[in-house]
């Protein structure tokens, strides 16, 4: 690596050491005497770069010297220098690699303070590098991410610029916000957070007066024209052909969920207030919300961009599932829930007020030019939200009278599964997401997803709501229905949500008998299968471990794309058995124990009952490995037993009313033997070895020693293994 | 320079496993530390040759950003490739595999390749993890295991070049949706896809990546 170097007429400079002093001094002097960057000296320019980083680093750690001497002969001014000629990408890249190296490996803040103590370290940032190549920008935005985690109390004074109101690093890096590299994306969020944490007030106060409206409207806008790809996608997609651009935008959008959630758990007052109010104003209210209205309605202006019901459905459950900003959700919920046509008749009103999903006036750049300070300016809202926001319970009251909730309307019509569940799934996840927001106040929930807590009355619950959902549980008992086993799970938790108090059921005598009559229901389609498939005791046991295994977890099942698209029944698209419908006789039993085993779950919860007959096996049963036991008058066989790895163990076989037990004698208890492993009789399964009399191959998915597999049992004669067999 | 393929890693692992230092090692030899210096980057580039194919690799290091959910979870998604790095002279960096590779499954695309590795080789006397349970966790999880040694270089170009073979070979097999960047792998500039996946003669590991 030296060689090169020795082509440049600098021998009398050369040091040994490449970590000394003496060797930076060289370097410097190479810097001064190529301060004009041609074909010929690139090379040599490179090799300097490198080696500058790496002394510099040993210097930080070893030798303080080292530093000074880089500050005194202000060695950074040569890197701008460099960089003013448009010396191409290579030099570019080697520079920028440089001081990542640098402010990655410093250790000493003093060190740190230095470097960034002249203006240097700015102007090399809004440096107008050549970003349409793609290696430079990657080096350049990785540069500022590493400034960003150097980020403190101290620190953001060399950033940001109290008297001339800049801040380069921050203002640069969020020009990049939508740039089509995701890695370039997720840098400029992560150098976001990690300045929005330094919580230094006159930052926050440049960031919220000058970048706050600019940055969000822009970034609200670049979300909702995702959330237009995503609708796009799933509308043109009836044969399940795109799955895997769908999961993306889907994986995107929770993505883009879960950033200004990060955002708004900082709690930065300030800066929350101007994202809600871009969030709601410009995006969740305009299109998620206002696209649960049919196309038509009268509230919705003519040529709104819109996205489908389904679409806007999905969202919102996914913006429940993960925000739990109060101010956010709770104005969301609020219009869900109690969202009206403000005045009965003259919807025209709300047409009025009804906010447009529309593109920021000015792109980032051009805002963030401008000169004088922006404030707000998204709400437009004001009159539709402020005209609900009535916490005088009269004008409450009156206006649930007056006006059918729009929103809430909608999204309960859908729960109506006699066509399919497509969008009911997503009407219910919606409103268990809303039940289970930590967010939204009790207040606003009481008496309608979750039973009313006012002491004067006796509690009750929504029971126009839990009529619609008995009557999908009810559908879902039907031979043949359209109603696939998620959508019911689900049905059975939002139902639970609604009407359990305190663990106890409020359900009126009617419901409760229309929920026992959907038992009955599903009991009876039960017994089709039960007399025709021979192997119903295995599958219902099998179903029933599924169904403990996995319980739902609505968070997961709003990650999963592939809900979106309508349902099917074939499993060729991969779609799991519980969200999509039955294929063929096995599955539509499958299906048939599955819904039996909710429905019976749902009435035992209701009932306050504890289960007693599922499962049907406990395999907690079994002999646990740490017993001795009285083996005095058990029929014990002696075998040899190989695993698949070979390994040859002599134990004792012994069968004991439902287990197999391997034993070992207890040494000193004459008799005793303590089990090396046991397991159900009925979990095994045996074939004889056809070479060998005396050999038996035995499997069995559950012992106390985790699976068994093929393991070659070996008898003292065939007699024996005869009898073993059939035990 | 022009590629044929540009894959994305991500660097994951316990904080002072050696991860910044593994990617300088591997994208900067310049820096190879005859000297006990620790110096560590978090981004570099690097370009390699695979079948006589230039593959270019973008390595991401993730450290310093666990604080942020958003950001974790975009990153696994964002990378075809993922270096799960413990240090073998620590055992609890060993202990938080596991919740390294469930987050990874959990918000990757499926068909990341993960390659466990053990970083600092070169400190045999301070061992803490044996070989043979990397080996062992390797093999339970399906992943590709290697002990490297950032200090002495020691397999660190077999790692991520090993990584890089795998997520060729997976493109050869149609694996991965290369025209979908959001799984972390570019095409190049002058390459267009179907010149692109299908390699000249016999050179292709799948003979059959059609059939069924």
């Amino acid at each position: 690596m030296f060689r090169s170097r020795s082509w440049f007429g600098g021998g009398l400079w050369r040091n040994k050491n490449p970590h000394s002093l003496e060797h930076l001094k060289y370097l410097h002097n190479v810097l001064s005497k190529n301060q004009i960057v041609s074909e010929n000296n690139r090379g040599l320019l490179v090799e300097t770069l490198r080696s500058i980083a790496e002394i510099l680093i040993w210097g930080d750690q070893n030798d303080s010297s080292v530093f000074d001497f880089f500050l005194e002969k202000n060695m950074l001014s040569f890197f701008l220098n460099i960089l003013k000629q448009k010396c191409g990408s290579y030099v570019c890249v080697q520079l920028l690699q440089t001081l990542n190296i640098l402010f990655e490996n410093i250790r000493s803040e003093t060190s740190l303070y230095y470097l960034l103590s002249n203006n240097h370290v700015n102007l090399i940032i809004v440096h107008k590098f050549d970003f349409s190549d793609e290696e430079v920008m990657a080096y350049y935005i990785s540069f500022l991410k590493t400034l960003s985690l150097k980020l403190n109390g101290h620190t953001i004074h060399f950033f940001y610029n109290d008297n001339t109101n800049d801040f380069p690093l921050y203002t640069e890096a969020i020009k990049f916000f939508k740039h089509p590299e995701s890695m370039v994306r997720i840098a400029v969020r992560t150098l976001t957070l990690n300045v929005y944490r330094v919580q230094d007030a006159s930052m926050l106060r440049f960031i919220r007066n000058k970048t706050a409206v600019p940055y969000f409207s822009n970034l609200v806008w670049f979300i909702g024209n995702h959330v237009l790809e995503l609708d796009t996608c799933v509308r043109n997609d009836a044969d399940h052909q795109s799955q895997t651009r769908l999961s993306d935008l889907v994986a995107e959008h929770l993505d883009h969920l879960h950033y200004l959630t990060d955002i708004l758990n900082l709690n930065i007052e300030a800066l929350n207030d101007v994202l809600i109010d871009h969030l709601l104003n410009k995006l969740f209210v305009p299109l998620y919300i206002f696209s649960l209205l049919p196309p038509h309605s009268n509230a919705i202006k003519e040529g709104n961009t819109r996205v489908s019901s389904v679409v806007s459905l999905f969202l919102l459950s996914q913006v429940f599932l993960i925000s739990r900003q109060q101010p956010l959700v709770q104005d969301l919920a609020h219009i869900i829930l109690r969202g009206t046509s403000v005045n009965g008749e003259n919807s025209s009103v709300l047409a009025q007020a009804a906010p447009v999903f529309v593109a920021p006036t000015k792109t980032l750049e051009e805002s963030l030019d401008c000169d004088h300070v922006l404030t707000s300016g998204a709400g437009n809202l004001g009159f539709y939200y402020n005209n609900l926001n009535i916490t005088d319970e009269e004008k409450e009251q009156m206006l649930a009278q007056e006006a059918p909730k729009i929103f809430l309307d909608v999204i309960v019509n859908s729960l109506d599964c006699t066509e399919n569940d497509y969008s009911a799934l997503f009407a219910l996840c919606l409103l268990y997401a809303i039940s289970h927001n930590a967010g939204i106040s009790p207040d606003l929930l009481d008496g309608l997803l979750i039973p009313s807590s006012n002491p004067e009355q006796k509690p009750r619950y929504t029971s126009w709501l839990v009529q619609k959902l008995i009557n999908i549980i009810t559908l879902s008992c039907q031979l043949g229905c359209k109603v696939r086993l998620v959508t019911l799970e689900l049905t059975i938790s939002l139902l639970l949500r609604l009407t359990l108090k305190d663990r106890v059921s409020l359900l009126t005598d009617a419901h409760l008998a229309a929920v026992l009559a959907a038992r009955e229901e599903s009991t009876s389609l039960l017994r089709n299968y039960y007399k025709r498939e021979d192997i119903f005791g295995d599958m219902f046991e099998s179903e029933d471990e599924e169904l403990r295994k996995k319980p739902l977890n609505v968070e997961w099942l709003m990650m999963d794309s592939n809900i979106l698209l309508p349902p099917t029944g074939t499993p060729l698209t991969g779609i799991e058995f519980n969200k999509r419908l039955p294929c063929g006789e096995v599955e539509r039993a499958r299906r048939a124990i599955r819904v039996f085993l909710l429905v019976r779950d749902l009435c035992l919860k209701l009932s306050g009952e504890k289960e007693t007959q599922l499962p049907l096996t406990n395999r907690n049963d079994c002999v646990q490995s740490n017993a001795v036991l009285d083996l005095t008058n058990s029929d014990l066989l002696s075998c040899n037993v190989i695993g698949p790895d070979g390994v040859r163990n002599h134990r004792f076989l012994v069968v004991e009313s439902n287990q197999i037990m391997l034993v070992v004698p207890v040494p000193g208890q004459l008799g005793f033997g303590q089990p090396t492993l046991s397991a159900l009789l009925h979990d095994l399964d045996v074939t004889a070895d056809k070479q060998d009399v005396k050999s038996l191959y035995i499997s069995a998915k559950y012992t106390t020693a985790g699976p068994m597999v093929n393991t070659r049992f070996i008898f003292d004669d065939s007699i024996r293994c005869m009898a073993a067999q059939q035990r | 320079m022009s590629y044929a393929y540009l894959f994305k890693y991500i660097i994951i692992g316990d904080t002072g496993v050696g991860k910044s230092c593994l990617l300088l090692q591997f994208t900067d030899k310049r820096f190879q530390p005859v000297h006990d210096l620790t110096i560590g980057v978090e981004f570099g580039a690097r370009m390699i040759t695979i079948d006589n194919k230039l593959i270019k690799l973008q390595i991401w290091d993730t450290a310093g950003q666990e604080a942020f959910r958003s950001i974790t979870r975009s990153y696994y998604r964002g990378a075809a490739g993922a270096l799960l790095v413990y240090d073998i002279t620590r055992r609890e960096t060993f202990n938080h595999l596991t919740t390294w590779l469930e987050d990874a499954r959990q918000h990757s695309n499926s068909n990341m390749v993960i390659m466990l590795i053990g970083n600092k080789s070169d400190l045999e006397s301070r061992r803490e993890v044996k070989k043979e349970e990397g080996d062992a966790f390797a093999r339970e999880h399906g992943l590709i295991f290697m002990e490297t040694s950032a200090r002495t270089a020691a397999n660190v170009e077999e790692a991520f070049i090993n990584t890089a073979k795998e997520i060729y070979e997976k493109i050869q097999e149609g694996v991965f949706d290369i025209n979908n960047e959001a799984n972390g792998i570019k095409i190049g500039p002058q390459h267009s896809p179907s010149n692109a996946s299908l390699p000249p003669g016999s050179q292709s590991s799948s003979p059959s990546s059609g059939c069924c």
